[in-house]
């Protein structure tokens, strides 16, 4: 074994990067691609940001590959929804990354949620209620408010880490955020058509948005939050649809299509299909032009654009 | 803030009955019999606590002033300083409302119930979390449990209800430096401590070192748990040659090659490896040379974005097997899973192909002591073994796939046994699984039939704490 262990050890020092001494940024690595646009806001130059999440899966599967184990390994600072929005890949990938700094609860974990007021918290933890988080939907992101929430997070999270970059990331998120807030001004008189409208999505991850716009969730494609839906309730779905004459059907992206589809054609809702994360559409470049597609989407569907 | 307006009225009322409870024996006094000093006395006294009942009740309205006043200044003027305590403008943006203050007061801004509720929701919701993470249940370890069971037929075996396994898993961090967890299973065999190890979380280096009873670093789907499983049963190559489970006692150390691309290294020494091996007992100590030693070198190449290669390889070494005539046993394998998982769609759409080859060199018994000839003749045999399977994943739902396996016989290689299985595995939810499996079967070992038809039902379900393992990817 000694004859076998030894040259797999000099191929190994041979290949250890040799960055000492190289002006080094901060390396960042968020969980999805909307924290990564903030994070790089909030930072500018000061940091190399990357995302695990490309910006088209569904944040509930992103595939838990071993790259994603050296990325964080070589981490300064893990940025993360929180509210166990990550919980089928981030934990294990933490585990596996080997990396002390950024384990859950040290100061390189920066947990964006906690600015956040969480809805749909449950009032009973029961898997007979599906696969619903402990602390709350949390799926906030979608509330451009809620993104002034995150670089709040961010801001503290990375002044925390790195004080003497702390004028600079306030300086920076006080900057976006007034952009943020001109955004959601705009917003708000843009999205006026969709107060009052009642839809049905795929996964019950709209809440935030419905919230902000003043549109009312009737229901979910599934039966319960991560749980596919069965015939009968689908079936039962579109019957209260029907009487109750809802106007949409939200697809997020990377649900499948079919069924959406068939919904929204047995009840007459107007089908809408939005991605869930930046990048999950080619328009959708950053945080403001995902919301930007999301609201202009919703809205043309309701003028019936 | 609804509550702390109502608390703070509350405050004042109770301090006015304070002070109407303290006035009213304030003249009583005077009636009793009694020195002027003493009467005097009583009387500073309460004076002074009068004083400081008025003054608590400046504070509570000073307080409440605060609370009230408007938060932005007019346009044109320099921004006002927020006094200290009170709380920061909201991060969320509020459409302005329109104010009306009321008669013979002065203009304030009030902000409405839901504003305020907001503002203090945002201001103490890290306190919050902080203080639920308090409870002294909180500390209590992570508690799963798992129940595997199995009706199975054929033509070989007849039919069983097989109850394969109630597990309770266990799992928590000791400190800041180590976690512990703990798998107890309950068999019709009896119960067992499956695994019961303690990792460590804070080594430098990409270094972690597990020390217990686990499974060790062997292969890949030795690491998994039966009910784990992509197919109903253990494949045929790792039961015989492993022992099952890779489940070891002894010391593992795993390090995290620091380079760009992932290369993961394990080295470990256990009592021995497989938790059916039954070459060497857990409880009687041995000879350094007659642990077993292993090491296993994995990677990783993301092809595209869609298409990932895990390779692995790994040796396990025995110097000296004391029921073998302390000849070696060396257990070689390699590994390969391909993994297709579209981004996109990766909860409902994917492919998979997984593959393990085995070699096992061994001395094995070549004859039958006799009485002309009692020293038993050890022999050195290889034996090769592999099963490769390949399983789509078409819904959320249903995964079918189907499981090829061909395995020598440790002790005669010439004797094979193989096996092609199709299953069909509908996933009720991430927490309840219902699986269907059929084997053809064909061997030329003796004592079985040269072929057998065999199906499997399986049912299995997990309850309380789950986790997303990177090792049960």
């Amino acid at each position: 074994m000694r004859r076998l262990l030894l040259p797999v050890l000099a191929v190994v020092v041979a290949l250890l990067p040799a960055d000492v001494g190289a002006a080094k940024k901060i390396r960042i690595v968020t969980t999805i691609t909307d924290l990564a646009d903030i994070t790089r806001q909030v930072t500018g130059d000061l940091a190399d940001v990357t995302s695990i999440a490309t910006g088209v899966e569904d944040v509930h599967a992103v595939p838990m590959k071993p790259s994603f184990a050296v990325t964080l390994n070589r981490a300064d600072v893990v940025i993360l929804m929180g509210l166990e929005m990550e919980h089928a890949f981030l934990p294990g990938l933490l585990e596996a990354s080997r990396n002390p700094k950024i384990q859950r609860d040290q100061p390189g974990y920066i947990d964006s949620s906690v600015y956040v007021t969480p809805l749909e918290v449950p009032t009973r933890l029961d898997r007979s209620l599906g696969d619903i988080h402990p602390m709350g939907n949390p799926h906030f992101n979608l509330d451009p408010g809620n993104g002034k929430n995150i670089v709040r997070a961010i801001v503290d999270g990375l002044s925390r880490n790195y004080p003497e970059h702390a004028a600079a990331f306030k300086k920076n998120g006080d900057a976006y955020n007034a952009r943020l807030d001109e955004a959601i001004a705009r917003w708000q008189r843009e999205a006026a058509p969709l107060k009052g409208k009642k839809f049905v999505s795929y996964h019950p991850d709209m809440i935030y948005l419905a919230e902000r716009f003043g549109m009312i969730q009737f229901g979910t494609i599934e039966i319960r939050p991560g749980i596919d839906p069965t015939p009968a309730h689908v079936a039962d779905l579109i019957e209260r649809m029907r009487q109750n004459k809802v106007d949409l059907v939200i697809r997020e992206l990377h649900y499948p299509a079919g069924l959406a589809s068939t919904v929204a054609q047995s009840t007459g809702a107007k089908l809408v299909e939005i991605p869930s994360m930046v990048r999950g559409v080619p328009e959708a470049r950053d945080y403001i032009s995902l919301i930007d597609y999301n609201v202009r989407t919703l809205v043309n569907a309701v003028k019936g654009g | 803030m609804h509550r702390l307006l109502e608390t703070l009225i509350r405050r004042a009322v109770a301090s006015a009955l304070a002070v109407m409870v303290v006035a009213g024996p304030f003249t009583a006094p005077a009636q009793q019999p009694g020195g002027d000093s003493q009467l005097r006395q009583e009387i500073d006294a309460l004076k002074e606590q009068l004083r400081r009942v008025e003054q608590q009740m400046r504070q509570q309205e000073e307080l409440i002033r605060r609370l009230t006043s408007p938060p932005a200044a007019p346009p044109g003027a320099p921004p006002a300083t927020a006094p200290p305590g009170a709380p920061p403008p909201p991060a969320v943006t509020a459409p302005p409302r329109p104010l009306t203050p009321p008669p013979g007061t002065a203009p304030a801004y009030v902000p409405d119930v839901e504003e305020l509720k907001r503002m203090v929701l945002q201001e103490i919701q890290p306190q919050l979390a902080a203080a639920n993470k308090t409870f002294p249940s909180q500390f209590n370890p992570a508690i799963g449990f798992v129940v595997d069971t199995v009706f199975s037929h054929s033509r070989q075996n007849k039919s069983n209800f097989e109850f394969r396994s109630a597990e309770i898993g266990i799992s928590g961090n000791i400190d800041p430096f180590a976690r512990a967890y703990g798998i107890i299973n309950g068999t019709t065999d009896g119960v067992d401590v499956e695994e019961a190890a303690i990792v460590t979380t804070s080594l430098p280096w990409g270094l972690t070192v597990k020390g217990g009873r686990f499974f060790a670093d062997f292969g890949r789907l030795s690491t998994f748990h039966d009910h784990d499983l992509p197919f109903v049963n253990r494949p045929l190559v790792l039961d015989e040659y492993v022992g099952g489970e890779s489940q070891a006692d002894g010391v593992e150390v795993n390090w995290l090659v620091p380079i760009p691309h992932y290369v993961s290294f394990t080295a470990g020494m256990y009592n021995k490896i497989g938790a059916d091996n039954e070459r060497v007992d857990n409880r009687v100590p041995r000879d350094l040379s007659e642990f077993t030693y292993l090491a296993r070198l994995s990677t990783y190449f993301n092809l595209t974005e869609y298409l990932g290669v895990d390779l692995g390889t790994s040796d396990a070494y025995t110097p000296e097997v004391r029921i073998e005539g302390l000849k070696p046993r060396n257990l070689f394998g390699v590994d390969l899973t391909v993994r297709y998982t579209p981004p996109s769609q990766a909860a409902y759409r994917g492919l998979i192909w997984g593959t393990e080859f085995l070699i096992n060199h061994e001395a094995r018994p070549g004859i039958v002591p006799t009485e002309d000839s009692p020293n038993q003749v050890f022999r050195f045999k290889d034996a090769f073994g592999l099963y490769s399977y390949l399983e789509a994943r078409l819904t959320r739902r249903y995964y079918p796939g189907v499981l090829y396996q061909w395995v020598q016989d440790i002790d005669r290689p010439s004797l094979v046994t193989w096996s092609i299985s199709p299953y069909f595995t509908i996933w009720l939810s991430e927490f309840q699984r219902l699986r269907l499996q059929y084997a053809h079967v064909d061997s030329n070992r003796p004592g079985t039939r040269p072929s057998d038809d065999q199906f499997f039902l399986q049912w299995t379900a997990v309850i309380g704490s789950h986790v997303h393992g990177f090792r049960d990817r």
